[in-house]
Parts: structure tokens; C-alpha cells; sequence
């Protein structure tokens, strides 16, 4: 394994990745964090509580946003460094080389850190920004950036070695794996508050930090301690001058980043090196059938007549493409895939109203992979020089792969909306449709407009956690109190996200 | 059924014509392209194709213009591009059965179409087949057949025999024929022997323009008695590649074997009766010779 090699596998694949539209979508995306964060969309409250605008507070506050958001969407967002490989197919011509496989593993792990660094910056420089603007002190270095190299980087180096360990074992490649490696996340934060030795996000540091700031001067302060979304900034203010590293606090940090960096060994161990025999045997390996034994021994190939169309063919309309675009996505689906989802069905269907909105979260997130290749799969095989050069796609085609997502919410859903009109719930129903709309609007329109599927993985992961799960007001797009407007937004987001599509894809075909 | 390219440029985001002032009158049979790598073929090809609008000139099928009204020419159009892929999850038949519905043929009508042209593409075997176990030439008679499947009025095939192997290029070569006789087929390759054969026009591209447009005997005659043959040594062959305009050599025991073009013959040189290739490097150089002055 040579440094030289690992860093020249990561310089290439940084650059390749930077140079991508999709990836300002991604530095976009830590802008937008950033920005929810400096209109106080996001907050973090102690009860009624929040710590003056110094360096300590905006650094750990932005600090925490990086461990907690970046964690989860920045996993999906590297996830596919292996994979961009094999699709150029750089793959095979590496193969061919001596490339060591701990090499590569370490070099494309090295990338999704710096990629994954890159959007901690973005988060950095806001809250330097933060602090200038509106910081009631002066800037304060160590106070600031300490909370970004102990708390964040460690978890960076984390995400990017499990993202290369997730690409380099065949299951959890697949949708199985966005599903574990979301619920060991889920297990990591809860550990983070209830366990300090395994404390990954440093969540449990900041909080038992700040408490103990906040009741040696309100002793009224009753413990409480979240991020939270769209309910505006807490009144009270107390002064809180960072978290105390003491040695053994740095030393479990450092425990943590030397774990990651035993992670891309795990995943050489596993990876496959590009080998075509990992992959289903091709058919030539078989022996030549009679047919294709006289073909080859016919000297004169004489041509097979081929008749014309007893008529021509008219331009196919976005109603007849959608059967096929849905055959298309739903292909791609294994059956262990199938058997989750009907049980997800079941689930929704067998289970009373409330119980089964529940469940309609998951059966929501489980088609995550089918959605993630709308706008993006004639892209990533390189078909659409077959597609849009047939008539009327430019117009055809986007409809037509929205109406098969969303007819994939609804077939994931229609449990939970059977048990809504059975129980007269009028205004549910209007949330679930909305649901159902804007789910492959939103897939279709990053889809679109990154040409990849993991902004719409990442994005989708978040929403559904803030949203579906936490039921951060606003951003639940399953579900909403009765007489709320929630569900006419997400028809409004629905029908921007799909006009976004059209429009950008019909820019697409008149710019190329 | 006419195609008529008038005047047409494309100029690229770095400010490169691909093509310029591209003129050419395309009636049914085969036209063969031909040219040197980044002569503008690709360019032309995407444009004809419909992918990329040129940024001046018209294009006209049958009076139509192609770029204000591109789905007059889709309707018609077969299309096989150098490089495209394929799902790799999708059979043969479920590929196809796929693209017939983007290309609007009724179930019935597909079906059976899918049957002959895999019958005629000689993958009926493959039929079910997963298409990432395919090979390079199997998948590259994936690439013919829907290239058929709307039976184009125009087709536009792209180094369509890349992959194949002899026995099924001449296949393709043959349908090619078959095909060309009721509609245009235009063929790009860099594989001269494979337009020889089928086209019936030749459009010669250099940088972006069209260096000759006539029929193969036409370019035949054009470098008639201007092909030679000449026999020295490996120690003279450096001098004598540069001095002329060599198109093959071959090492045979009594020295080496040169074939090349020129006006006025190398001393000992007997002349040879021209073929296509000959004509067309015979071409480039006359056409560089009068871009240097």
C-alpha cells in the first residue's frame, strides 16, 4: 500500500466528483442547512433556553448540525465512488494494473472524507459568518473550530471508510444496505446521548456541557435538549463557553477515527476488484447451440427478410409509455425487495388508522432505491440517445416516469388510504395523496437535475427522518392535523419539483 | 423521401466548429461517411439524429425543417448510436418490447416485429438472456434491432458493425442492402471495406466540411492511374513514407511491398487498379495539401 497511490486514486476521484454539477447540489445542500440555521429554522433550545451568540455556541451549534445531518444524507451522498468506476468502466482498466486493493479502498475512502470535509467547510464558514453578523463577542478561534476537528471530523472519516464497506459488500450495496446502514445510524444517536463512551455525534458532550452551564445560573432550567425545526429561537439566553476536552474525551475520539481507518481494509477485504466472474456468467462462456453453430458455419450469412409495418407507427403518448417506465423501475427489484413491501402492505392494511400511518413511514422509504433512478436512469446507461431520439419523449417522457412513481407511493401506501376512507378521515386522505405526489416529485426533479440518485437518497433520508419520524411541523409529508395547509404545500412543492423536471429535461434535450 | 442538409455548422461551448457550412442532398440507398477521427461524422450524426441542434443551417426531410419541427424526423428515424448502453437487468426481448413503446408500436405489432428482428440480428437463442451477460457484438445487435423496430424511413447507423464478428458484419452488410433499397440509410465508419460494400454515395469529411460527395466509381475513376506499387527495402521505406502517400506495406521475402498514392510514381513503380481506401486517403491528402497552401 504506497501513500502515493492512495492519494493520486483520491485526488482523481475528488476532481471527478467536484467537476460534476451534482456536486454543488451537495455544497448547496450545507447552504441550505446553514441558511435554515441563520433564520432560526433550525434551533437548538435547553427548554427556553439558548446560549448567547458567541464563537463557543455557533461553532458547536453548526458543529452538531455537521455530525447529525451530514452523517446521515453526506453517507448516501459518497456512497458511490466503487460504482462510478464500474459505469465509466475506469474499473477495468484498474484492474489491469497492480493496484493494490487496500490502495484503492483507502484512496476512494480518502475522497468521500474530502468531499464530505468539503461540506463541513461550507458549515464552518457559516459559522464564522453567523458569528460576524449577529455574535454578540468577538471571534473566538479555538472556541469556534474546536467543536469541527474533535466533534465532526472524526464522524467525517466514519462516514467515508462505512460508505467505501457498504460499496465493497454486494448486500449492502443494494437497497437493504440504504435500510442498515439508516438504522445503524439511528442506534449510533441514541448511543451518543445515552452512552458517553460511545458517544459518535458528541451529542451527549455538548448537552451535559450545556446543562451544566445553564443550571449553575438558572436553577429553575429543567433538563431538555433538542434541535428543533420551525417553532423559532427559545427567549431565555445563558452563557455557555464550550465543552472542556479533558484527555480522555479526545482519546475516545481518536478511538473513533482509528476504527474508521480499519474500515476501508474491511472493505478490501471484500471488494471484488472489478472481477467479471463476481458477476453472472456471460453467455458466451456457454456452449454454441446448433442454431448459432449453422449460422456461423453458413458461408453466405444470407440475410433473414425483414417485413415493414403493415402501418406506421404513431408517436406513443405519456399514457402508454408509463406501463413500461414502471415494469422498468420495478425490474431492478429483487424478490426478498417484493416481500418486504407486500408485508409493509399488509401491515398497513391489517393495522387501525394511527398504527398504520406508522407504518405507511416505512412503507414509504422502502421503494427509496426504485424512486432514486427516476430522471437519472437513462443517464446512468447511457439509453437515452435510443430514447429521445424516438417522437414526442421530450414531451412523453418526463409525465410518464412521474405518473409510474407515483403509481409506486400509491401501491406502497394504498393500505394506510383504505384504512383512512374506511374511517371517514377526509383530511388524512388529502395528506396521503400529497404524500404520494410529491414523493417522485421530488425524486424526478433532482433526478433531472443532477443526473444521479443520491441527492434525491440524501435528501429523501433527511426529510423522512425530520419530517415522517420526528414530525417537525411542516415537513411531514405523510400526514398533517385536521383543517392544516400542510397538504395544498406539498401540492404546490409537488406540482414546482414536477415542472422543474419537465423544464429542465426539455433544456437538456435543446442544449445538447 | 428526401434529406437535405443545407449550409448546416455546429459550434461547440470552447468555441470549436465541429462543422461548417455542411451541405449535402441524401436520396434513398446508403450514403456512406467517411473521415478521419474528429472529422465532424459524430457531429453530423448527432445532428441528423436529432440529439444536438446545429447552431446555423437548415435541415429539410422532405421539406420539413428537422430542427423547428424534430418529431417529423423521429417518426421515421432508426437510430444507432456509437456508443449507448442497455439495461442491464432487461432480457433482449423486454429491452425491446421497452423501446417499441417509447417508439409507439402497439403490443401486437411489437411483438411480433421483436421476434422477426431478433430472427434477422440472429440473437433468438439470447432472446431471454439477461443484457449485462451479453457480449460487445451481441449487444451491438441489440443496438441494430431496435434501430429497426419502427422500420425507419430514414436510418442512421454509427460504426454499426463495431464488435461484430466477420461472419455477422457481412450478415449486417447484407440487411443493409436488403434495407436501403426503399429508404435512406446513412453509415458512418472508419472501416472503408464495410461502406465499399453497401453505399451506393460517399461523403468524404475533413475538418468539419465535406470534401467530396459522389459515387464510389466516381472516386474510383477520380484516382485511377495515380495508384502504385513498388518494392524496397526496409531501410528505404522511412524515405519513401515521406515522400508519398503510402496506404499499406507488406514484408515479403524479396524486400517490402508498398502500395501508395501519388500523381507521378515513385522510380520502378508499376501501377495497381485503385480501390475505395485508396481513393479516400488519396482525397484526405489533396484536401490537406489545399488547406496547407
Amino acid at each position: 500500500m504506497s501513500m502515493r497511490v492512495i492519494s493520486a486514486i483520491a485526488r482523481a476521484d475528488f476532481l471527478e466528483r467536484v467537476r460534476r454539477h451534482s456536486f454543488y447540489f451537495t455544497l448547496g445542500f450545507s447552504g441550505l442547512l446553514a441558511s435554515a440555521v441563520y433564520t432560526q429554522q433550525i434551533v437548538l433550545r435547553l427548554g427556553d433556553y439558548r446560549g448567547i451568540y458567541n464563537s463557543a455556541w455557533f461553532g458547536a451549534l453548526m458543529a452538531l448540525i455537521s455530525t447529525l445531518f451530514l452523517s446521515l444524507a453526506g453517507f448516501y451522498v459518497v456512497r458511490n465512488s466503487i460504482q462510478r468506476d464500474e459505469q465509466t468502466n475506469v474499473g477495468g482498466i484498474l484492474a489491469a494494473t497492480t493496484l493494490g486493493k487496500s490502495s484503492y479502498t483507502y484512496g476512494k475512502a480518502l475522497s468521500n472524507f474530502l468531499v464530505l470535509l468539503s461540506q463541513v467547510a461550507v458549515l464552518a464558514a457559516s459559522a464564522v459568518l453567523m458569528q460576524l453578523m449577529r455574535g454578540d463577542h468577538t471571534l473566538d478561534f479555538w472556541p469556534l473550530f474546536s467543536p469541527f476537528l474533535l466533534a465532526a471530523l472524526p464522524v467525517m472519516v466514519l462516514v467515508a471508510g462505512l460508505a467505501v464497506v457498504f460499496e465493497a459488500v454486494p448486500l449492502l450495496r443494494t437497497a437493504f444496505g440504504n435500510a442498515v446502514y439508516f438504522f445503524l445510524w439511528m442506534g449510533l444517536l441514541s448511543a451518543s446521548i445515552t452512552l458517553p463512551r460511545v458517544d459518535l455525534f458528541c451529542l451527549g458532550s455538548y448537552m451535559r456541557s450545556m446543562q451544566a452551564a445553564l443550571i449553575q445560573v438558572h436553577s429553575s432550567y429543567r433538563p431538555g435538549f433538542t434541535f428543533q425545526i420551525g417553532v423559532g429561537e427559545a427567549q431565555q439566553q445563558f452563557e455557555w463557553n464550550g465543552v472542556h476536552w479533558t484527555s480522555m474525551m479526545v482519546l475516545i475520539r481518536l478511538v473513533w477515527v482509528a476504527s474508521a481507518l480499519l474500515l476501508p481494509a474491511l472493505a478490501a477485504f471484500c471488494f471484488n476488484r472489478f472481477d467479471p466472474a463476481s458477476q453472472p456468467r456471460t453467455v458466451n462462456h456457454r456452449p454454441a447451440s446448433e442454431f448459432s453453430i449453422a449460422a456461423r458455419n453458413s458461408p453466405t450469412a444470407k440475410p433473414v427478410p425483414l417485413h415493414s409495418l403493415p402501418s406506421r407507427p404513431k408517436p406513443t403518448s405519456f399514457l402508454r409509455l408509463t406501463i413500461p417506465q414502471l415494469r422498468l423501475m420495478l425490474t431492478s427489484a429483487s424478490r426478498w425487495w417484493y416481500l418486504v413491501a407486500i408485508g409493509l402492505f399488509v401491515a398497513t392494511l391489517a393495522t387501525p388508522p394511527t398504527v398504520s400511518r406508522n407504518i405507511l413511514s416505512f412503507a414509504w422509504l422502502w421503494p427509496l432505491s426504485i424512486w432514486s433512478q427516476m430522471g437519472t436512469r437513462e443517464y446512468r446507461y447511457f439509453v437515452f440517445p435510443l430514447i429521445f431520439t424516438s417522437a414526442n419523449m421530450s414531451r412523453a417522457y418526463v409525465p410518464a416516469v412521474w405518473l409510474s412513481g407515483f403509481i409506486v407511493a400509491v401501491a406502497a401506501g394504498c393500505g394506510t388510504a383504505v384504512r383512512l376512507l374506511q374511517a371517514g378521515d377526509a383530511h388524512g386522505l388529502l395528506s396521503w395523496v400529497a404524500g404520494a405526489c410529491f414523493i417522485p416529485s421530488l425524486a424526478l426533479a433532482l433526478g433531472v437535475l443532477t443526473s444521479t440518485g443520491t441527492a434525491f437518497e440524501a435528501v429523501y433520508i433527511v426529510w423522512w427522518y425530520l419530517g415522517v419520524l420526528s414530525h417537525v411541523p411542516y415537513l411531514d409529508f405523510t400526514s398533517s392535523p385536521p383543517h392544516s395547509v400542510v397538504p395544498y404545500i406539498y401540492f404546490l412543492l409537488s406540482a414546482i419539483f414536477a415542472a422543474i423536471a419537465y423544464v429542465r429535461r426539455q433544456f437538456q434535450l435543446e442544449t445538447s | 423521401m428526401h434529406l437535405w442538409i443545407d449550409r448546416v455548422g455546429k459550434r461547440y461551448k470552447n468555441g470549436l466548429w465541429g462543422l461548417k457550412n455542411f451541405s449535402l442532398e441524401v436520396q434513398p440507398g446508403v450514403l456512406g461517411l467517411l473521415g478521419p477521427n474528429g472529422a465532424g461524422k459524430s457531429t453530423l450524426m448527432n445532428i441528423l439524429s436529432t440529439i444536438t441542434k446545429p447552431t446555423e443551417g437548415t435541415i429539410k426531410w422532405n421539406g420539413i425543417d428537422i430542427v423547428r419541427a424534430p418529431d417529423t424526423l423521429r417518426a421515421v428515424l432508426g437510430y444507432l448510436p456509437q456508443n449507448f448502453g442497455v439495461y442491464p437487468n432487461l432480457n433482449a426481448v423486454e429491452f425491446l418490447q421497452y423501446l417499441a413503446s417509447v417508439k409507439g408500436l402497439d403490443k401486437q405489432s411489437a411483438r411480433k416485429r421483436i421476434d422477426e428482428l431478433l430472427t434477422v440480428v440472429n440473437l433468438t437463442e439470447a432472446r431471454i438472456q439477461p443484457l449485462g451477460t451479453f457480449s460487445g457484438g451481441m449487444r451491438q445487435r441489440v443496438g441494430i434491432a431496435q434501430a429497426l423496430l419502427n422500420d425507419p424511413q430514414i436510418l442512421i447507423v454509427d460504426e454499426p458493425t463495431a464488435g461484430l464478428d466477420p461472419e455477422e458484419r457481412i450478415r449486417f452488410r447484407n440487411l443493409l442492402t436488403d434495407l436501403s433499397s426503399k429508404r435512406i440509410v446513412i453509415l458512418s465508419s472508419h472501416i472503408v471495406s464495410d461502406v465499399e460494400s453497401v453505399a451506393i454515395a460517399i461523403a468524404v469529411i475533413s475538418n468539419g466540411s465535406l470534401v467530396r460527395h459522389a459515387s464510389p466509381e466516381q472516386l474510383l475513376r477520380e484516382v485511377e492511374g495515380n495508384v502504385w506499387r513498388c518494392v524496397v527495402s526496409s531501410a528505404e521505406l522511412a524515405g519513401l513514407k515521406s515522400a508519398y502517400r503510402v496506404t499499406a506495406t507488406m514484408q515479403r521475402t524479396d524486400g517490402v511491398h508498398v502500395r501508395l498514392v501519388s500523381d507521378s510514381p515513385p522510380p520502378g513503380a508499376t501501377p495497381l487498379p485503385p480501390t475505395l481506401e485508396d481513393a479516400y486517403l488519396y482525397l484526405l491528402s489533396l484536401h490537406k495539401k489545399s488547406n496547407a497552401a
